[in-house]
């Protein structure tokens, strides 16, 4: 037969795990890729693939970004309410950069292609705010 | 007789007299002359002096210059050793797309493009251009010029200063602080 002070502690563990759990539920991984290409100075294309994890990510959470949210669990609609914040982020983390640039008979040509390379990103939903941070 | 002898003294008296004035007058040129050589030869030394002074400060000042261009020398390794910062601030061009829905859109597709042009104008000036350069020539005559250059580089933590877009023309004015630690990553 339990004390009472062992039926407290046991129900103080019963609830921190189903504290941590709780949050920890709502946490998960998404893989997202950017990429965009620029011919001659005008943008020819754009492309942000969103994807949520099909197996666990590795790293620890870098730089964080913290998104606002409207009980939202659908990080590509989270995205779409605030885009230009988001590529703002994204450029951040840092972009590859490759540029091919071409003058036949001194008449110029270039295609700058701007790319996130596919990072697994850790997002936390709460009811207000979404925080987003790539793992590494 | 008598008038003649006093005449005689006196044109001798006379005479003594001008003697000590040309005398005098001699004495007051010399003087003169002399006062004259001791200014010029006190003017020497002076100039002789001023030349010594001019010569020792363009003696101190190339010692200062190579100096200075010894020490910009250790900053150059410095900045690369104990991780200052270097301030790099380029400017990107872009131009909206001729098909676009409104003038928002065609504000949003240049400024996108602007970036991608400050993000390549970056890399540029971090990492370096490569370039291949074709002419083909045929009967003295040139056929063909090509010019090709490419950038590969990462550019992460670049600011946007300032946008402006004027006639469909976006212009980003971009900055980034580069440290030696960015590089060893």
């Amino acid at each position: 037969m339990r004390s009472r002070n062992g039926n407290f502690n046991f129900s103080l563990r019963l609830c921190t795990i189903i504290l941590f759990n709780s949050l920890a539920l709502s946490a998960s991984e998404y893989l997202i890729s950017y990429k965009y290409v620029v011919k001659d100075a005008t943008l020819y294309n754009e492309t942000l693939l969103v994807s949520k994890a099909m197996t666990k990510c590795e790293g620890n959470p870098q730089e964080e970004f913290i998104l606002q949210n409207n009980s939202e669990e659908n990080l590509k609609k989270l995205i779409s309410k605030n885009p230009e914040e988001f590529l703002e982020y994204i450029h951040k983390l840092g972009l590859h950069v490759n540029h091919d640039e071409k003058t036949i008979n001194l008449q110029n040509s270039y295609t700058t292609i701007l790319t996130l390379k596919t990072t697994c990103f850790k997002v936390d939903f709460n009811d207000n705010f979404a925080t987003i941070a790539p793992l590494k | 007789m008598k008038y003649s002898i006093l005449i005689a003294t006196l044109l001798s008296v006379s005479t003594l007299f001008s003697a000590d004035v040309v005398q005098t007058t001699d004495a007051i040129v010399i003087q003169q002359t002399n006062a004259e050589l001791a200014k010029v030869k006190a003017q020497l030394a002076l100039a002789e002096q001023e030349n010594q002074i001019v010569t020792q400060e363009l003696a101190q000042r190339e010692e200062e210059l190579a100096a200075a261009a010894s020490a910009s020398d250790a900053a150059k390794e410095e900045v690369l050793k104990e991780n200052k910062t270097i301030h790099i601030s380029v400017v990107g061009q872009g131009v909206a797309p001729m098909n676009t829905y409104s003038p928002a859109q065609a504000y949003a597709l240049a400024k996108r493009a602007a970036i991608a042009d400050a993000y390549r104008a970056i890399a540029e000036k971090v990492k370096g251009v490569r370039i291949d350069g074709q002419d083909t020539i045929k009967n003295m005559m040139v056929q063909r010029s090509t010019i090709r250059t490419y950038v590969q580089a990462m550019v992460k933590n670049a600011d946007i200063v300032e946008t402006t877009f004027k006639e469909g023309l976006c212009e980003v004015e971009m900055e980034i602080l580069i440290s030696h630690s960015d590089f060893a990553q």
